[in-house]
């Protein structure tokens, strides 16, 4: 199809680029935000505004809301189809119930798994969900849309399109995409060293574009290749290459047959019921042998497996947030003495690598430096492909002009939506969270819709100012788009001290970063896209001008 | 590899010349579902390998995802580059199917 | 790792070094040396330039180092020569003469009107 190998490499850079980069423009973004997300949840969850705390008593704070939960009723609804007989009014034989927490989350997280009576598969489990003050046990709301790790991180990752799981697969190809596209810039790119630091916004828009994009991508290019390698990587063996569940399923059972055999740890319940020992006490002993071991740290994770039966164990797993991989550590009691049964043994090489390259990827280390570094990696990933598709339009734009070709002014409108309509969402759903009601039902929902609406609006409006693309002239999308970041990321901003009294002043007095964080961001955006407005319209005037100029001698 | 093609010999299939649309899609369906079912492959038969050498399931797993995406990178770039499409499907559908079949003739042995 | 207040100076000294290397590097070419300068300072004051940006690089790692386990620590390195690559870049854009803060020690070929 191609003559050079070159010239095969810019064709799917160029073509593949374009197509997937809508995709990765929101995998990139959202991602960058993502960094954040628990920052985000605290913003948007007010009663959530408290100082993150360690795990737990059991005693005290976890064993009194566990047993109070129970699965939500549209989850009983959903199960009973796959159940023969009534629904117990309550679900008692607990199969698992753990607790999870990070150094960033104000609250604990609580899972919990209930066998099904009468179900028609073996084994179906009906699951619950509860959120926790970690200093007396209250249960909060659930039914508020965590807008970070909720909604932004999921969008990053899967575009909120659950359907068979549709969305995980379209950002996973275009994650591949990502690496074809590094690979074939590297290809194409012939003074990759020679202009590693050259940005020249003097010259002509077309130059100045592909300079900008050059530059984004070369000097965060190993950033940009692992998490697009990662990010694969974490979902391939579940998702993408499900070889365990299908093609290779006898060696996975095998496996985890032999696995359950040498460590000891039941895999079902023995229909015996025990009490259960003292749990603080296990996890007391667990950060000791963590300290012994030289390896002290925190509670991230507590499981309590099998709850009342014989066959119970408690397993109590490290915080990893000293170093990259998301170390597990995990210590494992017999529940209803407390005695030792397992400490999972030092990984295998194999493990260390796979829970370093996942781990760099889901950052569960403490280190706000490092965080910081990987937003701006994200929104380095932003620009590369935002100045991509501003270098396609202006490279085609004049001979489509030429020909009566819409094409350019397609990709430009697209290309406003998926930059500036993006960053407008993302504002929309943070000014719908504070202005909506705080006792209206499913708010999570109007929150969502709020966020769409906005993004298709922008959409339209994109679409309604091309014009002019297609006559070989900018759009002014992108001028009136940028003022409505910026007046958007005010207003949400002043929202916050509206609705919750929680100004700038008072959270960096008290030093309440989480929500100073996101307020000084929307004030940072604001101005950026402020400066960003004024300078095309700056640019529209002199164009304008010249254009005045111009005219008298064609008559 | 510089040099421009001659124009098609008259062995090439018409439908290179006639329809270009056509070849770009084959050419796009070699890159992606080739690549993938080449990966898928390369999956197979390096997980059973390696478990078969004693690795532990999910280590191979791990290990073999790894190389199934690097691999399905370079199957993707090939199938673009490559100069014959009959080319591309042979190795990446019938390697493919090959290394599928390793992976699960050695599950059976092992079994 | 250190308590927190040494941990921040050793970083804020990393990601300096990684910044004073970077630049070191952009401006052993001749190229840039002319933005920054206005003229060419002498070819063998540049041509230090580049084992001086390699030293400084290495120094930023040293640093970064000794706050972190290994396995952060490089990645901090890696993601602040990224940084710092691209703060000199857009120097280099938009107000290049800052830059010769970075190397006071030159002067340019043409009249120093620094």
């Amino acid at each position: 199809m191609f003559t050079t190998f070159r010239q095969a490499m810019a064709w799917l850079h160029t073509w593949f680029g374009l197509v997937l980069g809508f995709v990765l423009m929101a995998a990139f973004f959202f991602g960058a935000l993502s960094v954040f997300d628990r920052e985000f949840d605290r913003w948007a969850i007010p009663a959530t505004r408290i100082e993150p705390q360690p795990m737990p008593s059991y005693e005290r704070v976890l064993r009194p809301a566990f047993e109070r939960m129970q699965p939500t009723r549209a989850a009983v609804d959903a199960m009973r189809g796959q159940v023969d007989g009534p629904m117990p009014a309550r679900f008692d034989t607990v199969a698992y119930w753990s607790a999870y927490t990070t150094h960033r989350d104000p609250v604990v997280a609580l899972f919990a798994g209930y066998e099904v009576p009468n179900a028609r598969h073996a084994g179906e489990q009906i699951y619950a969900e509860a959120t926790v003050d970690p200093r007396d046990g209250r249960v909060l709301p659930d039914d508020r849309l965590k807008v970070g790790s909720g909604f932004f991180y999921p969008m990053h990752y899967g575009l909120t399109l659950d359907w068979k799981n549709l969305g995980i697969w379209i950002v996973g190809f275009s994650a591949l995409v990502m690496l074809a596209a590094l690979a074939s810039g590297v290809v194409m790119h012939r003074r990759l060293f020679r202009e590693f630091f050259t940005f020249r916004p003097g010259k002509a828009r077309l130059r100045s574009a592909l300079d900008l994009h050059n530059l984004t991508g070369v000097v965060a290019l190993p950033f940009h290749f692992f998490f697009a390698l990662t990010g694969l990587l974490i979902f391939a063996a579940t998702y993408y290459f499900p070889l365990g569940h299908t093609q290779l399923h006898e060696l996975h059972d095998r496996a985890a047959a032999i696995e359950a055999q040498q460590t000891g740890l039941p895999h079902q319940r023995a229909g015996v019921a025990a009490g259960l020992a003292d749990v603080d006490a296990m996890v007391a002993q667990a950060r000791q042998r963590w300290e012994d071991k030289g390896k002290a740290g925190d509670v991230g994770f507590l499981v309590l497996m099998h709850v009342g039966d014989a066959n119970g164990y408690v397993s109590v797993y490290r915080a990893g947030t000293d170093r990259i991989a998301l170390v597990g550590d995990g210590i494992h009691f017999k529940a209803s003495s407390g005695e030792l049964i397992r400490e999972d043994p030092p990984a295998t090489a194999v493990a260390r690598m796979a829970e370093f390259l996942t781990g760099l990827h889901l950052q569960h280390f403490r280190h706000w430096l490092l965080r910081w570094l990987y937003v701006l990696g994200g929104l380095a990933g932003a620009v590369c492909i935002a100045t991509g598709f501003v270098f396609f339009v202006e490279k085609r734009k004049r001979q489509h002009a030429a020909r009566g070709s819409q094409g350019a002014r397609v990709v430009d409108a697209l290309a406003v939506a998926s930059v500036t309509g993006m960053a407008l969402a993302t504002l929309g759903i943070l000014v719908a969270n504070r202005l909506l009601p705080e006792d209206l039902a499913a708010r999570g929902d109007w929150e969502q819709r709020a966020f769409w609406t906005t993004w298709v609006l922008a959409l339209l409006h994109a679409a309604w100012r091309s014009a002019p693309v297609a006559l070989g002239l900018p759009n002014p999308a992108w001028r009136e788009q940028a003022w409505a970041i910026s007046a958007l990321a005010i207003a949400a901003a002043v929202l916050n001290w509206a609705t919750t009294g929680d100004h700038l002043l008072r959270t960096l007095a008290s030093g309440y970063w989480p929500v100073a964080g996101v307020d000084l961001a929307l004030l940072a955006v604001s101005a950026i896209a402020g400066l960003v407005a004024h300078r095309l319209r700056l640019r529209s005037r002199v164009r304008a001008a010249q254009a005045h100029a111009a005219e008298p001698r064609h008559a | 590899m510089a040099l421009a093609h001659a124009p098609a010999p008259a062995s090439a299939p018409a439908s290179q010349q006639d329809h270009p649309r056509l070849a770009l899609v084959a050419r796009i369906g070699a890159a992606v579902l080739g690549g993938y079912g080449f990966a898928w492959g390369l999956v197979a038969a390096a997980t059973s390998l390696l478990v078969a050498a004693g690795m532990g399931f999910h280590d191979a797993e791990f290990l073999a995802s790894l190389v199934g995406v690097l691999a399905m990178l370079c199957a993707f770039l090939w199938a673009i580059a490559a100069r014959r499409l009959w080319r591309v499907w042979a190795v990446l559908a019938g390697g493919g199917a090959l290394l599928a079949g390793v992976g699960s003739l050695v599950q059976a042995v092992l079994g | 790792m250190h308590e927190p207040a040494g941990a921040m100076w050793l970083l804020a000294g990393a990601v300096a070094c990684a910044f004073a290397g970077m630049a070191w590097l952009a401006l052993s070419m001749p190229a840039h040396a002319r933005q920054v300068w206005g003229g060419e300072p002498p070819p063998a004051r540049l041509r230090l330039l580049r084992p001086a940006g390699a030293a400084g690089l290495a120094a930023s790692l040293l640093l970064c180092l000794r706050v972190d386990h290994a396995t952060i620590a490089v990645l901090v390195w890696l993601m602040a020569l990224s940084a710092a690559a691209m703060a000199v870049a857009m120097l280099l854009a938009t107000r290049p003469h800052w830059l010769r803060v970075a190397v006071p020690w030159l002067r340019g070929r043409a009249a120093d009107g620094s």
